[in-house]
């Protein structure tokens, strides 16, 4: 947009929404799943594992991208998604295990596997030149062109991903903050705990193809920050996420229409905005209880 | 490595909840402390003693189950259940729970984490726990804002809505003040009466244990010492001795009067240790 050029006016957006329907839905789909799964990231303390499994989503599309160019390959080796998923698993597989150990802490261990996803994509990416702005979209999240497969894939996976958390998500709540009464109660808590960062990495892998890193990275993160400050059980907690997900990809993408910025740092925004009110909302809730004399919440 | 066990009084074989055969503890395939035999019964209260390190932790989690055995095994009859309560900081205080949720949870067994609601048989355990353990009042609250007494009721609630045999608590008075220490003891004396429980109760607390055990296991990995027993031979074990005699003598023990007196005089150190 020019200094001079008007604005982008909502009026606008609408009449071209066919031409912005897929983007739309497939941020809603996006932010409402990832927002779920992005409780138990938060509130399990391994917010840079989601930030490593983007990184390492975005070098598999650029990996698969290369290969095609320089070795014409065909089938999954050539297939972005597929290159994502298998990278963003080998990286979950890896980053799970990771401990506190005598000379490496699993900090340094994350670290170290987001550096090599980003920095590997970016080395990659000089190596290709027919799709480098492709690159650029994955790791910062354009996202203005969806295609309908694309979306159908998220849509698929989102749908999935889905029905397995609401039909065990009692399993994935036991297993996530109290593992050892867990499993004295009978439950299989390293299948659970093996099929919710399965949930996650395949939910990250497709995403970041689809949207971009930065946009699934905040999706992951922000919306379950806001919920967590609001809600009273883990349950809640990941209703008010998936919510305020799939509102931030919405209204990230109307903003970025609006204010012409790059739509994953719009929706990264919005995200921020939203916790940033939930602490706002929970600070006056809080001076309220106080004054009417309940003990600090 | 000195490991011995004495058993006293022949119980019902119905009534066995657990029972360590050669039990031998560590990590991996190295031991931390001798092999050691014992059998909790329905209305025991084992206390679990040693210092910080001794290896209660790692013992308790083996028999559990959450740790693998070095050497010998772990009998629990089919049908035995086990109420679990944890130290109190094991539930992290940034994940949001209602005190009536985190109660309920205890009621949840195998397959039931299926099901997205609780049975009426459940829902009836659960009340139970909550009239057993007094936590009524408590309900509304966050787990995260209750006082350190509290939420050890909490969690003795949560362990008892799953109708268990055996209770296992670990440390459960750690950073209690002393009247909530004795309030927590007294409501885990009147419950185990009251329910006919077995209890495995951990901690590094001697003074606490001593008075209300019927049988003790003194546990000491720096010395590779692990006794079992009726309480009053562990105390007056001159293994035991050694370690504890001039804490027992020097008052902990006073904190809680009870009926047993301490066997102090039996467990003095019969040889002075170096930089005592």
């Amino acid at each position: 947009m020019t200094p001079d050029a008007p604005a982008p006016t909502l009026r606008q957006f609408l009449d071209a929404w066919e031409l912005f329907h897929d983007p739309v839905v497939a941020a809603l789909v996006a932010g409402g799943v990832l927002g779920w799964l992005g409780v138990y990231i938060v509130l399990r303390r391994v917010v840079f594992v989601s930030a490593a499994l983007s990184q390492a989503a975005g070098l598999g599309v650029a990996l698969a991208f290369y290969l095609q160019s320089a070795v014409g390959a065909t089938g999954l080796a050539g297939d972005p998604l597929a290159c994502a998923t298998a990278l963003t698993l080998a990286t979950m597989l890896f980053v799970s295990r990771a401990e506190d150990g005598r000379f490496v802490s699993r900090e340094s261990v994350l670290g170290a596997a987001y550096l090599v996803g980003s920095a590997g994509a970016l080395l990659v990416g000089t190596k290709i030149r027919k799709e480098a702005h492709d690159i650029g979209d994955i790791l910062f999240g354009a996202a203005v062109l969806v295609t309908p497969e694309d979306l159908r894939t998220l849509e698929i996976v989102a749908a999935v991903v889905f029905v397995l958390q609401v039909g065990l998500e009692k399993g994935f709540r036991f297993a996530s903050f109290d593992p050892d009464g867990a499993r004295i109660r009978g439950l299989p808590v390293r299948l659970l705990d093996a099929a919710l960062f399965t949930s996650i990495a395949v939910a990250v892998s497709v995403a970041t193809r689809v949207l971009g890193a930065l946009p699934v990275f905040a999706f992951t993160v922000l919306p379950a920050m806001a919920a967590v400050l609001m809600a009273t059980s883990v349950r809640s907690a990941l209703v008010i996420a998936g919510a305020l997900g799939a509102f931030a990809g919405g209204a990230g993408y109307v903003l970025a229409f609006l204010r012409s910025w790059p739509v994953g740092a719009s929706q990264a925004a919005v995200g921020v905005a939203l916790v940033l009110g939930a602490a706002a909302l929970r600070a006056t809730f809080g001076a309220v209880r106080r004054a009417a004399g309940a003990p600090r919440a | 490595m000195s490991g011995r066990a004495r058993e006293g009084g022949a119980a019902a074989r119905d009534d066995v909840l657990l029972r360590a055969r050669g039990l031998v503890v560590g990590f991996g395939r190295t031991p931390i402390l001798p092999a050691v035999d014992f059998t909790v019964r329905r209305g025991e209260l084992w206390g679990v003693v040693g210092r910080n390190g001794a290896g209660k932790t790692t013992l308790f989690r083996t028999l559990l189950g959450l740790h693998g055995i070095v050497e010998g095994a772990v009998d629990r009859p089919a049908g035995v259940t086990i109420g679990y309560v944890p130290q109190r900081h094991v539930l992290d205080p940034l994940v949001p729970a209602r005190t009536a949720d985190l109660i309920a949870e205890g009621a949840e067994r195998g397959r039931s984490f299926l099901v997205p609601w609780l049975g009426a048989e459940a829902k009836a355990r659960v009340a139970r726990a909550i009239a057993a353990t007094r936590t009524e009042p408590l309900l509304d609250k966050r787990y995260r804002d209750l006082s350190e007494g509290e939420k050890q009721r909490v969690l003795l609630a949560r362990a008892l809505a799953g109708a268990p045999d055996l209770l296992v608590l670990d440390e459960p008075t750690s950073a209690m003040d002393v009247v909530a220490e004795r309030e927590a003891i007294d409501a885990l004396t009147r419950l185990r009466e009251e329910l006919d429980l077995g209890v495995l109760l951990v901690s590094h607390h001697l003074g606490l244990v001593s008075q209300v055990a019927d049988k003790l296991l003194f546990l000491d990995a720096d010395d590779g010492v692990a006794l079992a027993g009726p309480a009053d031979e562990v105390l007056g074990d001159p293994l035991f001795a050694r370690r504890y005699g001039a804490v027992l003598a020097d008052g902990e023990a006073s904190r809680w009067p009870s009926s047993r007196p301490p066997a102090v005089g039996a467990a003095r150190p019969t040889e002075p240790e170096a930089g005592a």
